[in-house]
């Protein structure tokens, strides 16, 4: 009997025999003890219960649930992986058939779908911040392509049932793998553009909430400022202490203001003098990138629908480093 | 009528990988509908099954539903969620309808455990304009400021004091050009 105990039941009164807590209760104690002997409790792959007959059913359902339509072969080639393949052969081998087996694994179509992810989200993350460097833009991307975010995304839409892997539990490669290749799938069922939303409505959405300014800084913020401000043509920062408390304490706190001309710009805290500066000059430089934290929302699902194009054309079109934006003319190369 | 003593977890509403921020997922990944195909408890089930399956597999090509006839045991359905998580829910005895409204409520959720939402908002930017630090406000005149100063010793002004109002009222009352009497 492989049938896993649920764990969340929508209850009703119940009135058992004096007996049944007692003799459950030494049946989990015996379970418990088998299961810390053998390092965990046993996990069957949903394939092993009774209730599983329709692989078929499952496929229909999963490109359902996401709204896609999907060409089966090419969706059952997604998330077939070559361990399975050889399993498989090896199998057959050892019972004696000498068959060659005919089923194509996923391993060029998770190359192609992880280019395209990796495209997805660099388009829509120079469309969306038009002004920041692509230092930012390349740490923001390393994020949202990274093995921890996509296995997350490949778990929750339901690859852990479907895949055919010859690893149980099947390790983060082996999602991170299959959403590629189903990504790549998509493109080719349905076009290019379904796969590009595809990437935007499940990838890039895991952006939101997250902090995007303690994924990189400058490591320079004063002298990037000063540059800036000396290209723009504008008087050179000047710092000055706005508020203190706290001196000589653990808990000090200074305020430190950048000022331009006289003109208010930005305003940094910290522990000491010197982190206080450094603050007030990254967010001077957060402000002139639209990345303060009060800054605009990002957009996402429909309200994407006016900027596709310009997502599509920025794709291949990096964003200035850093060293460029402190010299050249910004707002003749922002989008 | 603390928290500590209660066995249902609270927490603040949330939902998985972001759903509806781009696409809206139905979380159900799967429903196995077990039943009797003779005891009377199953009736109601049996009767769903009968009339109301299609339309309700129609509407959710997303979830697959699984049936499954036991003999001599009581029905039950088993949701089970895309990020791992199971419900069961016994039907014995059921109603047509009451299974219809147990299914939609399998159907509306995401997998996370039943619990009491302390907020029934979520954000992720409490604070658009800064939290307030107890600088906030303050008057940036103070930092060059020679103690005791003309205004910045002085509290805050709330209007004019008691005193000051009576005597407006005083000044108002009196008459500003007496005319002569005409002796």
């Amino acid at each position: 009997m492989n049938e896993l105990s649920a764990i969340n039941v929508i209850s009703k009164r119940n009135f058992k025999p004096r007996w049944v807590a007692p003799t459950l209760r030494e049946i989990k104690r015996r379970k418990d003890v088998e299961d810390d002997r053998n390092g965990g409790p046993k996990i069957f792959h949903r394939s092993t219960f009774l209730e599983w007959l329709n692989y078929n059913a499952e496929i229909f359902a999963f490109s359902n649930r996401l709204g896609e339509k999907f060409n089966e072969a090419t969706l059952q080639t997604a998330l077939t992986h070559k361990s399975y393949v050889e399993r498989e052969t090896a199998r057959l081998s050892d019972m004696g058939v000498d068959s060659y087996l005919q089923i194509q694994n996923n391993e060029e179509l998770a190359v192609a779908g992880g280019e395209m992810i990796s495209k997805f989200t660099n388009g829509y993350l120079r469309a969306v911040f038009t002004h920041v460097p692509e230092e930012l833009i390349m740490a923001m991307h390393e994020f949202l392509t990274s093995t921890s975010n996509l296995e997350t995304v490949g778990k929750h839409i339901g690859l852990g049932d479907l895949m055919l892997c010859s690893d149980f539990p099947c390790e983060s490669e082996t999602y991170v793998k299959s959403l590629k290749a189903v990504v790549a799938a998509l493109a080719e069922s349905s076009g290019e553009e379904r796969a590009r939303i595809f990437v935007q409505d499940l990838v890039v959405t895991q952006l939101y909430g997250l902090d995007i300014n303690e994924l990189w800084n400058p490591a320079d913020p004063v002298g990037n400022l000063t540059d800036i401000l000396k290209r723009e043509g504008k008087a050179e920062p000047e710092f000055r202490l706005i508020k203190h408390s706290g001196q000589n304490s653990v808990l000090a706190v200074y305020y430190v203001g950048v000022y331009s001309d006289k003109n208010f710009i930005a305003e940094g805290a910290g522990e000491s003098l010197e982190i206080a500066k450094e603050m007030a000059a990254r967010e001077a430089l957060k402000q002139l990138f639209h990345t303060e934290d009060s800054m605009k929302a990002l957009p996402f699902g429909r309200q994407l629908k006016n900027i596709q194009s310009k997502i599509v054309q920025l794709e291949n079109q990096p964003n200035l480093p850093l060293s460029k934006w402190i010299s050249e003319k910004v707002t003749s190369a922002v989008h | 009528m603390s928290n500590k003593h209660l066995f249902l977890p609270s927490g603040f509403i949330r939902t998985p990988l972001q759903n509806g921020l781009g696409r809206y997922i139905p979380q159900l990944q799967r429903i196995t509908l077990k039943f009797c195909k003779n005891h009377g408890g199953s009736r109601g089930v049996r009767d769903f099954i009968e009339t109301d399956l299609m339309e309700f597999a129609k509407t959710n090509p997303g979830t697959v539903v699984y049936l499954k006839p036991r003999r001599h045991r009581y029905p039950c359905m088993v949701a089970e969620y895309l990020n791992g998580e199971r419900e069961y829910l016994s039907c014995h005895e059921f109603s047509r309808a009451e299974i219809q409204k147990w299914l939609s409520y399998m159907c509306t959720r995401s997998g996370i455990p039943v619990m009491r939402f302390r907020k029934y908002q979520h954000t992720d930017y409490p604070s658009i304009q800064g939290v307030w630090n107890p600088f906030t406000h303050q008057a940036p005149e103070i930092n060059v400021a020679q103690f005791p100063h003309e205004i910045l010793s002085k509290p805050v002004d709330n209007g004019p004091t008691a005193t000051d109002q009576l005597i407006e009222i005083f000044k108002k009352t009196q008459i500003k050009d007496p005319v002569k009497p005409e002796h």
